[in-house]
Order: structure tokens, then sequence, then C-alpha cells
């Protein structure tokens, strides 16, 4: 049985039918139709999908719709500024090449995001650590890390939120 | 894939809670980080009619540490609040750095101290040093409560003794006594989310003199059914000072208690020898930092 329910996505509330066994990421892309997010393995263990809540970073393939009622979902649509102003760690990803295909760089954005979010002075060992739920296969992590690094400066200057 | 139909429930209460648990029984699961369940469910390994999601229930959640009086952990609190919480880093910094491997960040948000336990995995990250620090849980129904020690309340993999109407609440864990230290090591093919080959936790207090073994406790993870805790080690060192040749004596011990299987992981001899490496490097670190308390 179908349900109406709202989600507050990237700061914008829609409202959906679902069903219970509906998952979060499935509802994101094809019924409120943000794209960015990515269904990769599908059983939580590639990172593709990860969208924040509250703040923090959860997998939203093995997450249910119904159970993100009420919470505060960003997506990496909701990082970009108005007037398509690209976020202080995207503009790092994009100035180290640390995107090639780009499938996994939204979840592994979004990680960075928290991460730096938690701690805005990280070593190279946090950000691996924390990082390491999000899987690349086209490369390699150096330049991620290096972009991570370089967001980490704007981060302790200017407190990025 | 998709899941199969359930009928969806999020109780605000733990009156609430208990009261579904007790009226939908093992037709219902409960959900809490949904890390294990969605992911078994998913694959068809399970399909519950009901889901019970705790999430709404503040109850559940927290970390209450107060000073001599130990900690009381709600069922529902994030690995990630464990990893990260100050007062667990101080006093259980075993328990803070397993909670910090399991996984992946995104997991470690997402999964429960409750569910770690309730999942009964033998590979387990955070069993392993909960049981070694004698931590107990509490096993609510609408009827009351009960509790008893972690390490009766993992049976087997995937059993507990948890009768129809009961689930587990909190966890409380017992003051670290003085001149005592927890440590907790793992070996696995990788850091983020893999499954440990053996984990293991070392919990020594020493006596007044500050050299003496006053008791000693190693649990193994990964080589046995349920979290193993080692007989032979604490009937080895108890009222010993510990010299190499002892810890290597107690090391030996461990590997043979040890009953690990072959699997994709890891083959059942490795295993034995990582018992053995983990056991001598846990039995050194936990004695030199309950001997610099």
């Amino acid at each position: 049985m179908k349900k109406l329910i709202e989600l507050d996505i990237n700061g914008r509330i829609y409202e959906v039918a679902i069903d219970a066994r509906d998952l979060l990421i499935d509802v994101i892309r094809n019924k409120v139709g943000l794209t960015g997010s990515k269904k990769g393995c599908g059983d939580g263990d590639c990172g593709a999908c990860t969208v924040l809540i509250d703040g923090k970073p959860e997998l939203s393939c093995i997450k249910l719709a119904i159970a993100s009622q009420g919470k505060k979902i960003t997506t990496i649509e909701g990082l970009v500024k108005e007037g398509g102003q690209l976020h202080p760690i995207q503009q790092a990803y994009v100035d180290h090449g640390a995107v090639q295909c780009g499938f996994c760089t939204p979840g592994m954005i979004l990680s960075s995001k928290a991460l730096l979010d938690r701690n805005p002075n990280p070593t190279k060992h946090y950000i691996k650590h924390e990082l390491s739920g999000n899987i690349c296969r086209c490369t390699g992590y150096k330049r991620i890390i290096e972009a991570v690094e370089a967001a980490a400066k704007v981060w302790s200057k200017e407190g990025v939120q | 894939m998709f899941l199969n139909h359930f009928e969806y429930f999020a109780p605000k209460t733990p009156a609430e809670t208990l009261e579904l648990v007790a009226r939908l029984g093992s037709k219902a699961k409960i959900l809490a980080g949904g890390t294990d369940l969605m992911v078994v469910m998913k694959a068809k390994a399970i399909s519950p009619d009901y889901l019970i999601d705790i999430n709404g229930v503040e109850e559940f959640k927290g970390i209450f540490c107060e000073q001599g009086k130990g900690a009381v952990i709600g069922t529902n609190t994030k690995l990630a609040e464990i990893q990260f919480s100050e007062a667990i880093q101080a006093k259980y910094p075993a328990l803070a750095y397993a909670a910090g491997e399991v996984g992946s960040s995104q997991v470690r948000h997402m999964a429960s101290l409750g569910g770690n336990s309730c999942n009964a995995s033998p590979a387990a990250e955070t069993p392993t040093p909960l049981v070694a620090m004698d931590a107990k849980v509490v096993l609510s129904s609408i009827s009351g409560e009960r509790e008893l020690p972690l390490e009766e309340f993992i049976l087997g993999v995937r059993v507990l003794d948890l009768a129809e109407g009961e689930m587990l609440t909190k966890f409380v864990l017992p003051e670290p006594k003085l001149k005592s230290a927890c440590r907790y090591a793992y070996m696995g093919r990788r850091d983020a989310m893999e499954i440990d080959c053996v984990n293991m936790a070392v919990n020594i207090e020493l006596e007044d003199d500050g050299e003496t073994v006053k008791n000693v406790k190693l649990v193994m993870g990964s080589v046995y059914p349920r979290p193993l805790v080692s007989k032979e080690v604490t009937a080895l060192l108890l009222g010993q000072k510990l010299t190499d040749q002892l810890i290597e004596k107690a090391a030996e011990a461990a590997q043979g208690e040890a009953k690990p299987i072959d699997d994709i992981r890891a083959s059942a001899e490795y295993r034995r020898e990582i018992v053995k490496v983990l056991a001598r490097r846990l039995l050194k670190e936990a004695y030199a930092a309950a001997k610099g308390v």
C-alpha cells in the first residue's frame, strides 16, 4: 500500500508516494529525480549512494525512505551554492583531478564533507580511515586525499558550512 | 533488488516498542541501523512480516558515563558516537577502538552497538572487548527486565539467549578497576568493510604491587561460534608477574583453545597463527598499560 510521506532533501520538502519497502536511493533518484546520488553495489559496501542525514554520512541503498522522514537529507546537488558556484570541496576535487569517471565522486565528496565537519584539521591517516567506505575503481586515492587536504585548508580558514 | 512487503512501525517510547515486540513476536524484526538487517533482507535470507524501527525512541540512545560508576550505553547508540566519545575513549579505549573499526564511516553512523551484538556474528568487533570488560546486557519485555553477562547472551552463530517478546535495551559496563587495562586488536585483509579473520581483547588487572596479575581475561573473536573466553590463559597467568616466556606460553595456550574454520577470508591454520601473534602482542600491551596506570 502506498503512503504519502514528506522528505526534506537539500532544504526543500518533497511529497512522495512510497511503499514501506522502498529504499531511499531509489526514491531520491526515481521519484524525486535527483540523480547525483549513485547506486553502486546496492549492499552498502561501495559508498556510491552516500548521502548526509542530519549531517552524518549514511548509505541510502540500505536505508528505508520511510525511515528518513523528519530528517535533513543532503545529496550532492545540495552542496552547490546559489548561482551554480561549486562548494569548496567540489572545487578542490576539480582542481586536484580527483575525478575520473565520476561515479564514486558524489559519495566521496559527501563523506569528505562529513569528515571535515567533524575534524577540520585531519591527518592523512584520519582522511583515509574515514573515507575508506567509498570505493573508487578508476584511478587511485592519492588525488582524492590531496583534494580533501586542500579543502581542509579552506575549511579551517573560513569555517565552511 | 526489492525487499519483501512488510508492515512498518515507528514507536516513539520504550513502552510502545515493547508492546509491539510482545504482540508481533518472531514475525517482527527490530530495525536499528539496518546495516546487517537490510542486507540479509535484500538477499531474501529473511523476510519478516513486520519491522519495528526504534530510531524514534530517544531512551534507547546515548552514553551515560559517570566517574566511578562505569557506563550505561543505550542499545541504539551509533558506533560512530562510541568511536568519537571522549568519555568512552578515556575510560574504555578498547571499545572506542573496536567501534571505530567496524565497517566504514557510513556504516558506523548507521549501525548500533546493540545490533552488533544481536546480529551474533562470530566475527563481530564490539562483543569481543565488551566481553573482556565483563559488560552486561539488559533485556526488556512488557513484564519486566533481566540482566545477564554479554558472554551468556551470545550463544552461537545468530543464536541469542533472547525469549520471545524480549529485546536488548542497554549495555551496562562496570567501572574499570584501578591498575587495570583493556586492549583490542584485529587482523583482516584490509581496514574498511572487511570481516576480521581474528579479533581479540585482553583485560588485565594487577595487584597493589603493580606487577602481579590479579585478574586476566583474554577473549577471541572469529575463531569460535561466539566470543571465546580463554580459560587456560587465566589459569596460567593468575598470580604471576609476566615475563616474555610466560606470555609466549599463554599465547600458545590461547592458540590451542581457538577452534577456527576455513573460509573465504582465511584458513583455520592461518587464523591459529594469528591468534598467537595477537595474544602475545595484546598481553604485552595491556600489561604495560596496566602497570602505567
